[in-house]
């Protein structure tokens, strides 16, 4: 057992290690570190394949910037607005389960007979070498072969950015006033009062307390809050 | 499989990783001092002669303080967040040359760690993934202040990397690699400047590229003018609020261990390294090193605070395009010549 295949192996179990962390976690926030430790570990493997450019582009790119932008997204978002993770009907669970093993079972037989296995292409190592290393190489033939596919690219970053930019755009009055109209104002002031019981009985708003709201909303009167909300008021008491 | 290169490598790794603590932790007494006499006050110098035993004995007092962790925190990403910090922060120094090779019992030994072809790029990469230390330490806090300023912190960060790496790229294309043994080689060559015979320093031949390096350097590191997210007076500390004690020192030291190598990536990029008139040596990298930390200590001492949102635009607004102009540029003299470059 050689060296390299005893650090292959360590960084292959961790690397599955840490991907089923990503999986198993409960904490989405665990799960991002988690696939922060995989990346990591899977660059090691690329620099033991003696793709050094590619290693560090994984770091650079999917780790520090991609899994950047997914740990602000999840930390800027509370536990419990997120979506059960746990439960879900049997036979969906089932299903995920048996969809998997069958994945699994397909990778695993393209991995074994090895039948996905393609040609050797023109960069051999000796190749490689003598143009100077791998980012020559790499360079040579991005910017040769490839300069197309580089171009489109570039436009479809482009378009990604100008669709993230037109998204956060600030409202403008006209779209604030559309949106004022839209929604309505709920008032408890019912012309007897609040029905707060034991609190005790609010004296009844006379009608020159009762403005009209701004930005010409629509007012709507209503007898109790529970024909509107879920939650119950402050000092409200629930009767079930 | 070379074992004893290996174990030269390792013992080399070990000195320099053990002279960068030492030199992090009589950094903080650098900064102190010579902030003060900036002030017109004195700083430190009661414990031990002109203070030198200060950073042992604010070390013995972090230690020794109480271990506090917030209710709220996720404990297992509090503890380890101010450690990734603290890690990754040295890295960076191991693909510096510190010197030409030697050779001792007949064997080259190399005064770097490793000399790998892609020296910058590891370094930005380092730079990169070390953002995870701040966001981590201000989500673990569970405290909605540090979660903004651990926000605010990496979107600097990520902004200014970009402008940090583009600076970089007219380097790459003078020299055609990105090794920083190949770079220094490269700053040995002469320059000839009408009747000056100068040294091919990149800081000569790449001055706009210089400025940008340096600006995006103080900002990656969180130093003033661009500490926002730290400075006492914005959102408590930033990311560092809920942390005290040791792990607090943590991010403190990260921070000092960043700005040496920074300052010595920097040196050796853009002022030649070991180069220097008599002797090559370590001796002069260090001394450019030390200038730049001390031009670190005076823009703290000299320039306010930028607010977040002038931070951010003179980042994009400003360094970015500045940075593809200069790479531009280069590209343009490289190609046609003009008998410069």
């Amino acid at each position: 057992m050689s060296i390299q295949v005893l650090v292959f192996y360590l960084l292959a179990i961790v690397s599955i290690g840490a991907a089923a962390g990503v999986v198993l976690a409960r904490n989405p926030v665990h799960s991002a570190i988690a696939l922060m430790v995989t990346f990591i570990n899977v660059a090691a493997i690329y620099v033991m394949l003696r793709a050094e450019f590619l290693a560090v582009a994984q770091v650079i790119v999917y780790t520090g910037a991609i899994l950047v932008l997914v740990v602000f997204v999840l930390m800027l978002v509370q536990q419990q607005d997120l979506p059960e993770f746990h439960g879900g009907r049997p036979l969906r669970i089932a299903t995920g389960f048996v969809l998997g093993i069958l994945l699994l079972a397909e990778v695993l037989a393209a991995i074994l007979t090895r039948s996905l296995r393609g040609q050797p292409g023109p960069w051999t190592p000796d190749a490689v070498a003598a143009v100077g290393g791998n980012i020559q190489a790499i360079g040579r033939e991005l910017y040769s072969a490839y300069t197309l596919p580089i171009q489109v690219t570039a436009i479809v970053l482009l378009m990604a950015t100008i669709g993230a930019i037109f998204l956060a755009r600030p409202e403008t009055l006209a779209e604030r006033i559309a949106a004022a109209r839209r929604i309505f104002t709920i008032s408890l002031g019912h012309p007897k009062g609040t029905d707060l019981g034991p609190i005790g009985e609010l004296p009844a708003p006379s009608q020159a307390e009762l403005k009209p709201a701004s930005f010409t909303r629509p007012l709507i009167l209503a007898k109790s809050a529970d024909e509107f909300t879920e939650q119950p008021a402050w000092g409200e008491v629930v009767r079930r | 499989m070379d074992w004893i290169g290996l174990l030269i490598s390792y013992i080399f790794g070990f000195i320099v990783l053990n002279v960068l603590l030492l030199c992090m932790a009589y950094m903080t007494w650098f900064e102190r001092r010579v902030l003060a006499l900036m002030q017109h006050r004195v700083g430190p110098n009661r414990t031990g002669p002109f203070g030198l035993l200060q950073p042992i004995a604010d070390a013995v007092k972090l230690l020794a303080k109480e271990d506090i962790v917030p209710a709220n925190a996720d404990r297992l990403v509090f503890l380890v967040a101010p450690l990734l910090s603290f890690m990754l922060a040295p890295l960076g120094a191991l693909v510096i040359p510190f010197g030409d090779s030697l050779t001792l019992f007949g064997r080259t030994v190399h005064l770097y760690v490793t000399d790998i072809n892609i020296a910058v790029l590891y370094f930005l990469a380092l730079g990169s993934v070390g953002v995870y230390g701040i966001i981590l330490g201000g989500y673990a806090s569970g405290n909605r202040y540090s979660i903004l300023g651990a926000l605010r912190s990496t979107a600097q960060v990520i902004s200014y990397e970009l402008v940090l790496g583009l600076s970089l790229v007219g380097i790459f294309i003078l020299t055609g690699s990105l090794s920083l043994v190949d770079i220094l080689r490269e700053q040995e060559q002469t320059l000839t400047l009408g009747p000056l015979q100068l040294p091919n320093w990149f800081i000569l031949s790449q001055p706009l590229a210089f400025v940008l390096f340096l600006i995006a350097a103080v900002a990656e590191t969180n130093r003033a003018p661009f500490d926002l997210p730290e400075a006492e007076t914005e959102l408590i500390a930033g990311y560092i609020t809920e942390y005290s004690g040791f792990r607090f020192s943590f991010y403190f030291l990260a921070e000092y261990i960043n700005m040496i190598v920074v300052s010595l990536m920097a040196s050796t990029l853009f002022l030649g390294g070991i180069d220097g008139p008599f002797a090559r040596g370590v001796w002069w990298l260090i001394l450019k090193a030390l200038i730049f930390l001390f031009f670190y200590v005076w823009l703290r001492a000299t320039l306010p605070r930028f607010r977040y949102d002038q931070l951010m635009g003179l980042a994009w607004k400003v360094l970015l395009p500045l940075a593809l102009l200069n790479i531009a540029l280069t590209g343009l003299v490289r190609l046609w010549g003009l008998g410069l470059l």
